[in-house]
């Protein structure tokens, strides 16, 4: 018998690399300029793993900060959704995670992938399991270490990016209660064609030295190019979908968007931040926004720029947050969320 | 309270006669001047919002509309490379035989992509099969699942896959990474976001190209795997008609030592010719490993798990073993099957089994053997199947659902 049950946001939490690089430490090995760089995107730095950091390492950490503001037990976690496009293992990074934070009753643990919107669709994951089969304590973690997928020869990408983690931990909760208020998620394969890291074969001696280009076999090992994006392209789609988006998602919620308290956005540039802010009339005082400070981070961004929020003091209980996602795929989207 | 482990036959009887199903409405608030409004939750019709609200009396406001919806599998497909590779081709690059292989596996051949092949593809064709059998048009599609570990792209294969199947309202498409579970959590998955968030149609596709990450060297594993996909259809329905009736899943980091294909950083010169070293800036590009695995320790893993997993998702679902129609394992190794089936008991008639065609295909093995199943006339609508995965994570876990 399944009883109906909401679920809402109860502990946020967030790392980051050690190693802050500078716009100026870029300056050094691309042709570009702090000036350049913070007046387009607004980033000033970034971090990036380095020594014995890993992907797994930030997600830990972030989900170990979650729980502990949650006061939940690593033990009384039933789902890890770890939302990467970048894991340390083919078969996904979770079950790591999952190792890791002593969640000693073998929770579910797997990844998400769906680039920058990645969080957002983990956290309608997280809503769906827990009112949809029953979860209790779902840990959804944002994390990419995108600085290994970067040219770092191309001064258009190679300024945007950083490496972080960030993590929410979502919990059912008496329906009335329920804080994921409402959401609107969609993909356009289409829009591949402008932001990527396609699959390439190696160009490598097939080892075997068979009749191999007659026969395509064995296949050689593969891996993926570096990010490549149409900057004008993204840009454009960013600001065209994502107030579509919030004010469909808020529609759905039956709410106006004086309501927000906070917009949220997934962190890629100040530009974008700033052009959907004014299309929503959001005034800059309610805008989340700590790009400068770690640049485009993925599937982190968002959950870093919350948990930043929140232990600042801004965001408060109660408080309602438009959060959106957007990125490659394309996939974008929103919820309109409570906080605690 | 709810069980996270699944007991799926919802019921919230006092509104289910004047719900019309199913509509996906999930909660009501109370923003309207007659102190309820129902909210719809996800992009469907808003005509049930009309006929809730009106019903609705100022004493229910605080009352939650869920208005429950079931889930049931209503199409499959599936498709396979061209390139055929038989245990005799593999004895000619390896130390191997037909005879090893097939004794100790249960694999003859298995298939390979090649030329302009690729998971893509695949998914797509197994995806379009999926949706004519549902008889449900691409545009009715709001959700796409691609559950593999070996995608096109970075950032994922699924958005590529809707725009090739022509799903022209931009439905929602993510992938999903969990190794040979992969297709059983895409179920699970699925079924979640229909009964908790209202979706209506999603397609739930297992695909995977392990032939590009095995060591075409190592005898130990390249005689395993194959490449392959498969699609469910998973739709809205009736909650009465709820075809998934328990599940089980699990997952235990400890065990990723037995079976991985970790990133490792590429030797290559740093181009930029900074004092890298010292810095460890800027970072070299990443790739993965092979597939490197402790066959032994996996095979116990699965055989001591997945019993197990079956027998929690029947308790979950308050059926017996024996109203299992089929067992339908992930296709991994014919010992592993036969070692599982024995240990719940069921014939081997009822135990499907297609690797000695296709090796081990990971998320796919599970909808390729089904839609084999089904299409052959062996899996009827209304039967009952255990299916299973099981593989790296280590990740496993079971549910049990009807056909249809």
């Amino acid at each position: 018998m399944l009883v109906s049950q909401g679920c809402k946001l109860v502990g946020c939490g967030s790392a980051v690399p050690t190693l802050k690089v500078s716009n100026d430490d870029l300056a050094k090995i691309v042709d570009t300029s702090d000036e350049w760089i913070s007046v387009r995107t607004g980033i000033r730095n970034r971090r990036v793993l380095s020594g014995k950091e890993s992907l797994t390492t930030l997600a830990v950490e972030a989900g170990r900060k979650a729980l502990q503001m949650a006061q939940v037990d690593p033990d009384d976690v039933d789902l890890v959704l770890m939302c990467t496009s970048t894991p340390e293992d083919l078969f996904g990074s979770a079950p790591q995670i999952q190792k890791a934070l002593g969640c000693k009753s073998n929770p579910l643990a797997y990844d998400i992938t769906a680039a920058c919107s990645g969080f957002v669709l983990g956290l309608v994951s997280a809503a769906c399991h827990i009112r949809g089969a029953g979860f209790q304590n779902v840990l959804v973690i944002g994390a990419d270490a995108l600085s290994q997928y970067v040219d770092w020869t191309d001064r258009g990408t190679c300024i945007l990016f950083g490496d972080a983690a960030g993590a929410v931990l979502v919990q059912a909760c008496d329906s009335e209660e329920d804080g994921l208020f409402g959401f609107d998620l969609n993909s356009d394969g289409d829009g591949q064609r402008h932001l990527n890291a396609t699959i390439k074969e190696n160009e490598m001696d097939n080892a075997l030295g068979s009749n191999g280009s007659v026969l395509d076999f064995p296949p050689k090992r593969p891996s993926y190019s570096c990010i490549k994006m149409n900057g004008k392209e993204v840009f454009r789609f960013a600001v065209r979908s994502v107030p579509q988006s919030i004010e469909s998602a808020l529609e759905k919620a039956g709410l106006p968007g004086s309501s927000i308290d906070w917009l949220l956005l997934h962190q890629a540039n100040q530009r974008i931040i700033d052009a959907v802010a004014t299309r929503l009339e959001v005034p800059p005082e309610r805008v989340i926004s700590n790009l400068a400070n770690y640049g485009n981070t993925s599937a982190a961004s968002i959950p870093l720029a919350l948990d930043e929020a929140v232990r600042s003091g801004k965001v408060k209980a109660g408080h309602t947050i438009a959060a959106a996602g957007f990125g490659a795929g394309l996939t974008w989207g929103s919820a309109i969320v409570r906080w605690r």
